[in-house]
């Protein structure tokens, strides 16, 4: 009997069992997907993307550089894991990822599938003579036009930028070495290349680590050109204090106040056009946080609209209810996709943000790990890459990749904001429909909606939609239209309306002047009733008074000459 | 010399800023339920103007809608204007009565509400462009009640105009006061009200062991 009872309890234990895993398989994403209005309230969106898989050290196929039999084979104590991967690479005409495996200090060079195709640990051939990287954080990849492969590398601990050309699977050569600069405008102490950039013309660009003014510029011979795109510093109150003390300090205590440094840009990333965009890690950064720079350095989105664009999480410290935390935003880098679209990672909350080029948001992803520890959440995400339509984010504490695929929904929206972009507003309004059919908060879509309205003339409904997008200045251009075709379409009504009034109003006149018509007499005002005050009520029962005592007096003297008249007249009387 | 009927008098009042408010005074008019009416039609105008005002030029926030801050805006600093003159005129040695402080000051209110009302109106069939027409009649109707209350103030109390303008920025920094005594009275009642609270909790629990 207790032997049932056991099975029975156990057999109910693993049904349960069985139904919870059944639910987490069918879980959705490791986090809400959410979005942000036009108040920058966050509202609840579709998920655009979705994660598809995470790959391990071992995934990638990293055991082979322990394999003696295999070609990339390095040595039999090869770490056969990622160790705080700091950047992450795709070289898009060979369509290869490239890996800094910063710890390992290697540089790994993965197939499109994410399969280890390439191992480099050194470069042959450096002036310095040195071979081994040292912690590099930084990896580009240059397929040159005459068909050769050059690999820069940021090898952060060796104070150097390299320039390899890449040889075979495991070997490259030093084609170019660039060391701390000897000019006299590079001020700091230390040369520390993080994360590396090329141009069309083969100008290097670095960040270095506490470098202020900007990523340092060299020319394709190595020379140094100076700093690219230095940050502004942020207004806050203390540089305002600052600002005026100065007005009034003297000299030596003038020397006494530090001068306010504008916060280092932490990553770059340059576009098919040149542009090259930045984001700047500190905590918070408001000013500059992501920039687009023309080929002076110059920010193009530096002016009115420009210094309105917000990114990421808005808020200074904002608030999660769901684990009851406060966090700060940190970007840590940016990405731009065949699209032209800018992702951006959060390296706090562990979320890509994806504006199209405008800067207008389409659709936030990802997760840190506070919340679960799952495929698609992250501890550490360092670098995130665009391509194939998916998202590769790196991970430096988890050691991992992180692939998101684009969802149906996000496909739709990407397509239809890739056309609104280029104001091919009719043609996307069928995948606006089926955003819109997925989300009927995305605004974006509310929008793209009106404007192909507005543009195939329908401009009652571009009007509703505009609303709906709470979109004040394309309602009213909406509305200005409307108006118009309004008074085209009554214009008729409207002159006949008018033009009765004008002859009723004549002709009346002509009628009253002529005396047909009498005219309206205005009606008296009724006399106003208002309750008298005391004052008044005693001065008129004192005039009453006064009136009656006078009325007494003259019917008093009345009487007497009455009665002398009466005499009179009866003396009269008996006269006659 | 003149009679109207009530409404009579305040059309009386509204176009003659110089010597309606006086004629006013002398002839004892003006009516308190006017008066409260068009306090009430204030708050209206308010509600009007945030939840009607056309779409392009509506910039509130329309996910949500709280009255309070309107009652506070119309009612509340009315009647805080009203007790606030009059408690400074009193020490001034102005001459009005807090009847006729409310009468006129609510009189001189009614371009504003007007104004708000007519452009709350064309807002609805005015493009952005045009928005100098809006702004032009709203602004129109707030002058036009500054003046009417300035010369209200000024009847009521038979000042001269330097008195005025300072018993009229006295009353500013009353009201001030006043408002910050309401507000930390309010706080205050209400931790009383937390103090009893608690108390009756803990009591509740004692009894039920």
């Amino acid at each position: 009997m207790k032997k049932a009872l056991k099975r029975a309890v156990s057999l109910c234990a693993a049904l349960v069992c069985l139904a919870s895993a059944m639910i987490t398989a069918s879980a959705s994403e490791p986090y809400y997907s959410y979005s942000y209005d036009n108040w920058d309230d966050a509202i609840p969106a579709q998920a655009g993307y979705k994660v598809e898989d995470t790959y391990t050290g071992h995934d990638i196929g990293l055991d082979k550089l322990r394999d003696p039999l295999d070609p990339l084979y390095v040595g039999i104590n090869a770490s056969v894991e990622l160790n705080g991967p700091k950047d992450l690479f795709f070289e898009s005409t060979k369509q290869e990822f490239w890996i800094a495996d910063t710890k390992n200090s290697r540089i790994l060079r993965l197939n499109k599938d994410l399969q280890l195709i390439g191992c480099y640990t050194g470069v042959y051939g450096a002036p310095s003579g040195t071979y081994n990287f040292n912690e590099p954080q930084g990896v580009f990849v240059v397929n040159s036009d005459d068909g050769k492969l050059y690999m820069y590398v940021g090898d952060t601990q060796n104070s150097r930028v390299v320039q390899c050309e890449v040889t075979s699977a495991t070997e490259c050569e030093c084609a170019l070495e660039v060391t701390k600069p000897d000019s006299p405008i590079y001020t700091y102490n230390t040369f520390l290349p993080e994360k590396i950039l090329v141009d069309i013309a083969g100008n290097i660009y670095a960040v270095c680590t506490s470098v202020n003014s900007g990523s340092a510029q060299f020319n394709n011979l190595g020379e140094f050109q100076g700093f690219y795109g230095a940050n502004r510093v942020e207004l806050t109150g203390e540089i305002i204090r600052r600002r005026i003390w100065r007005v009034f300090a003297s000299d030596e205590q003038l020397k006494s106040i530090t001068s306010a440094a504008p916060v280092e840009y932490k990553n770059f990333d340059i576009d098919a056009e040149g542009f090259i965009y930045t984001v700047t890690e500190a905590a918070n950064a408001s000013t500059d946080a992501v920039k687009k720079l023309n080929a002076a350095g110059y920010n193009i989105w530096n002016n009115d609209a420009g210094n309105e664009y917000t990114f990421a999480d808005s808020g200074a410290n904002t608030y999660d209810a769901s684990t009851n935390t406060t966090y700060t935003t940190r970007l840590t880098d940016i990405d731009i996709d065949d699209y032209g679209f800018i992702n951006i990672l959060d390296y706090v909350t562990g979320r890509v943000f994806v504006y199209d080029e405008f800067c207008e948001l389409i659709t936030i992803f990802g997760t840190s790990n506070t919340n679960s520890d799952q495929k698609g959440s992250f501890t550490g995400p360092n670098a995130l890459e665009c391509a194939f339509g998916n998202v590769y984010i790196i991970d430096g504490i988890k050691n991992d990749i992180t692939v998101y695929s684009t969802t149906l929904y996000g496909e739709y929206l990407k397509q239809a904001v890739q056309l609104y972009d280029e104001g091919k507003y009719v043609e996307a309004k069928p995948l606006w429909q089926e955003v819109l059919d997925r989300n009927g908060t995305c605004t974006f879509a509310q929008m793209g909606l009106g404007k192909a309205c507005l543009s195939e003339g329908e401009y009652k409904d571009a009007m509703e939609y505009f609303k709906d997008a709470y979109s004040r200045k394309n309602y009213d251009k909406a509305f200005k239209y409307y108006r118009e075709q309004w008074l085209q379409d009554n214009f008729i009504w409207l002159f006949i309306l008018i033009a009765l009034l004008l002859v009723l109003f004549v002709v009346l006149s002509v009628l009253k002047k002529k005396g047909i018509i009498k005219k309206r007499v205005r009606k008296q005002k009724k006399q106003v009733e208002r309750k008298k005050t005391k004052k008044e009520l005693e001065h008129e029962a004192q005039l009453a008074a006064e009136a009656a005592e006078e009325a007494a007096k003259e019917a008093a003297e009345n009487a007497a000459s009455q009665e002398t008249n009466e005499t009179d007249e009866k003396g009269e009387d008996k006269n006659v | 010399m003149y009679e109207f009927t009530t409404m009579g008098w305040l059309r009386h009042a509204i176009f003659h800023p110089i010597e309606g408010f006086e004629d006013l005074r002398w002839k004892k008019q003006g009516s308190l339920k006017v008066a409260f009416g068009i306090v009430v039609l204030l708050f209206i105008a308010l509600v009007a103007r945030r939840q009607l005002t056309g779409f392009a030029f509506n910039g509130s926030y329309t996910k949500i809608f709280n009255v309070v801050p309107l009652l506070v805006n119309s009612v509340v600093y009315f009647f805080t204007w009203v007790i606030a003159n009059w408690s400074v005129c009193t020490l001034l040695d102005g001459e009005g009565r807090l009847k006729q402080i409310c009468i006129n000051s609510a009189y001189s209110l009614v371009p504003f509400i007007v104004g708000t009302f007519l452009a709350t109106l064309i807002s609805n069939v005015m493009v952005l462009d045009e928005a100098i027409w809006v702004n032009a009649v709203y602004y129109l109707g707030i002058g036009w009640s500054v003046i009417l209350m300035f010369q209200a103030m000024k009847a009521v109390h038979q000042y001269t105009v330097p008195k005025t303008i300072f018993s009229i920025l006295l009353t500013l920094i009353v009201m001030l006061l006043i408002l910050f005594l309401a507000i930390l009275l309010l706080s205050l009642f209400q931790q009383v009200y937390v103090f009893i609270y608690s108390i009756y909790t803990e009591i509740s629990y004692r009894i039920r062991g």
